[in-house]
């Protein structure tokens, strides 16, 4: 199978700055691809330079064969781009900005109203095609900007940080479009600051920190290659309070959520002793108790230093 | 191939074009600096003077044409990089060429339409007559593409607003008025100002057009024609390569 996209040494710098440092990874035909890192990292450009709206200052790539340096338009030609911001145009109706972009993508003049049609019936837009851009939700509006992307039927997606700012709703709906464009076998290259939306969509996921790569592999294999002890969670009747807390630390690192103890354990055995022997000596109960490995959240946080909850509140803070 | 390639870029210009022309026509930058400005400088120079009609009236449609045609790209393409609808065109399988002439056709048609109304308005009221239909179309014409060209030259000033772009353009625009024959005819300026006033595309603008509408021409029309379409040439290359230069920096 053909690499969808492959990089080479892909280098990025604005003048004594490096932004993207030297990267080099593939990217099947078919999988949706998840591109991680804090802000700042490199991930807008990169994909900047992949669908040349940048040009690389060193390295190569090619994106559905063709060269991204070389041969540009055929790249621009077979890819379909779904930017940060959603940038239409707040004046034109929902049909007539899918209408124009099918124009710049030289869509065949008598196969217009059709595709228009009928990726307002798969995005479920149909009903506000004569909106205004400019009125819809966000998470309509991000609807459109996707569909815009598929209006001339491209093989590879790039999505920059696609349900960010979206209420819990709009996220989940978009995530099954996602979803859905893997079950059609086009390629996705996402990139996320949410750990686990990259972890419940993506086939592979690159981490990439301060424009360096760090990690190229399936979540899976990320979650055990940094820490190996599982996890048990348990939710109590009572907030424990430091000396309870002092009690289960023995056996492993605790840390208190709300009403939830977590316990990175060696032993579960000992652990579950441990809690049992807690809770019954201040007649607390267990209301809820799971073990698990290490989320890919965790293995970001090992991997990079930085917390997801810190970059969601930059991220949040730059809109 | 290659004409039914140009065919293509032509069309996505085109389309490029009409979504302009529903979006900015009518937004208060375009109708303040391409209406109100040239209209009002006009009605600020014509008040009180006793000036013929017929000497005033062509006065009007070169500024229009000046003003408004060069407006409409000032006001949309910083527009569109704040909003990041620029990022659109430069991610699709179209030239920069392609993208700018749509901008440029923008121009071109605001610039010529509003351009329409004060010849309407002297030959309806002031009793104007189009002596010579020829160059009184090839002026507005041409000069309407040569100075959309500029506006677009211009917007590839690095900035956010129209604002930022229609300073400097002003700086250049209101200047070019008095050494281009526009208020005072060029066979009344000193020598000097006759050299000044003939390198100044807005010159053979205010010749054409008042050779079509009954008055005199100090240079040849051939010579008018001739200029203000290398104008528009370079005006349009110009412009490519300072959004070429500025895409290489980002």
């Amino acid at each position: 199978m053909m690499d969808a996209i492959a990089l080479q040494g892909l280098t990025k710098n604005y003048g004594s700055l490096t932004a993207v440092d030297h990267i080099s990874f593939n990217v099947e035909e078919g999988e949706v691809f998840g591109f991680l890192g804090p802000n700042g990292a490199g991930k807008t450009t990169t994909i900047r330079m992949l669908v040349g709206l940048t040009t690389p200052s060193d390295g190569s790539a090619t994106v559905a064969g063709y060269d991204i340096i070389g041969d540009i338009v055929e790249v621009k030609r077979r890819v379909g781009v779904v930017p940060e911001a959603s940038n239409l145009y707040d004046e034109l109706s929902v049909w007539d900005n899918l209408l124009f972009t099918s124009r710049l993508y030289h869509v065949p003049k008598d196969e217009l109203p059709g595709r228009v049609r009928n990726l307002l019936e798969t995005f479920k837009l149909h009903e506000r095609r004569d909106t205004k851009f400019g009125k819809l939700s966000k998470g309509l509006k991000r609807r459109v900007v996707i569909a815009a992307a598929l209006v001339h039927n491209p093989r590879i997606v790039f999505m920059d940080e696609p349900t960010s700012g979206l209420d819990v709703v709009s996220a989940m709906s978009l995530r099954r479009l996602i979803r859905d464009l893997r079950m059609e076998d086009i390629t996705v290259f996402l990139t996320t600051h949410y750990i686990e939306e990259a972890d419940q969509l993506a086939d592979r996921v690159a981490i990439i920190v301060e424009g360096k790569i760090i990690v190229v592999d399936t979540p899976e294999s990320i979650k055990q290659s940094f820490r190996g002890e599982p996890v048990l969670e348990a939710h109590l009747s009572r907030i424990p309070d430091n000396s309870m807390i002092r009690e289960l630390e023995p056996a492993g690192r605790v840390e208190l959520r709300g009403d939830m103890v977590r316990i990175e354990v060696e032993s579960l055995t000992e652990a579950i002793e441990s809690l049992s022997r807690m809770v019954s000596q201040r007649g607390i109960q267990i209301t809820d108790v799971n073990t698990h490995h290490p989320s890919l959240e965790e293995a970001f946080v090992a991997v990079t230093g930085v917390s997801p909850e810190l970059m969601r509140i930059e991220k949040e803070g730059r809109r | 191939m290659r004409r039914s390639r140009l065919a293509r870029e032509l069309k996505v210009a085109w389309a490029i074009a009409a979504k302009d022309m529903k979006i900015y026509y009518l937004r208060t930058p375009s109708l303040m600096f391409g209406i109100l400005f040239p209209f009002s400088m006009f009605l600020s120079f014509v008040i009180g003077r006793n000036m013929p009609i017929s000497r005033a009236i062509p006065v009007l449609v070169a500024q229009t044409v000046f003003f408004a045609a060069s407006t409409i790209g000032p006001v949309s393409i910083p527009m569109e990089r704040r909003l990041q609808t620029f990022d659109r065109f430069l991610s699709a399988p179209v030239s920069l060429l392609t993208v700018l002439l749509g901008k440029t056709i923008a121009g071109f048609i605001y610039g010529v339409g509003i351009s329409l109304i004060p010849v309407v308005l002297g030959l309806s009221i002031f009793n104007s007559q189009i002596t010579d239909l020829v160059a009184l179309s090839l002026g507005v014409a041409l000069s309407a593409f040569g100075f959309a060209a500029m506006g677009i030259m211009f917007a590839s000033l690095p900035g956010q607003g129209p604002g930022q772009v229609m300073m400097p353009l002003n700086f250049v625009r209101i200047p070019l008025l008095f050494v281009s024959g526009v208020y005072v005819p060029v066979k009344d300026l000193p020598s000097w100002g006759q050299m000044a006033s003939a390198a100044s595309p807005l010159t053979h603008t205010i010749e054409l057009v008042r050779l079509g509408l009954g008055g005199e021409s100090f240079f040849e029309p051939a010579v008018n024609v001739m200029i203000l379409a290398v104008y528009a040439v370079v005006f349009l290359l110009a412009g490519m390569r300072f959004h070429i230069s500025n895409q290489k920096r980002e």
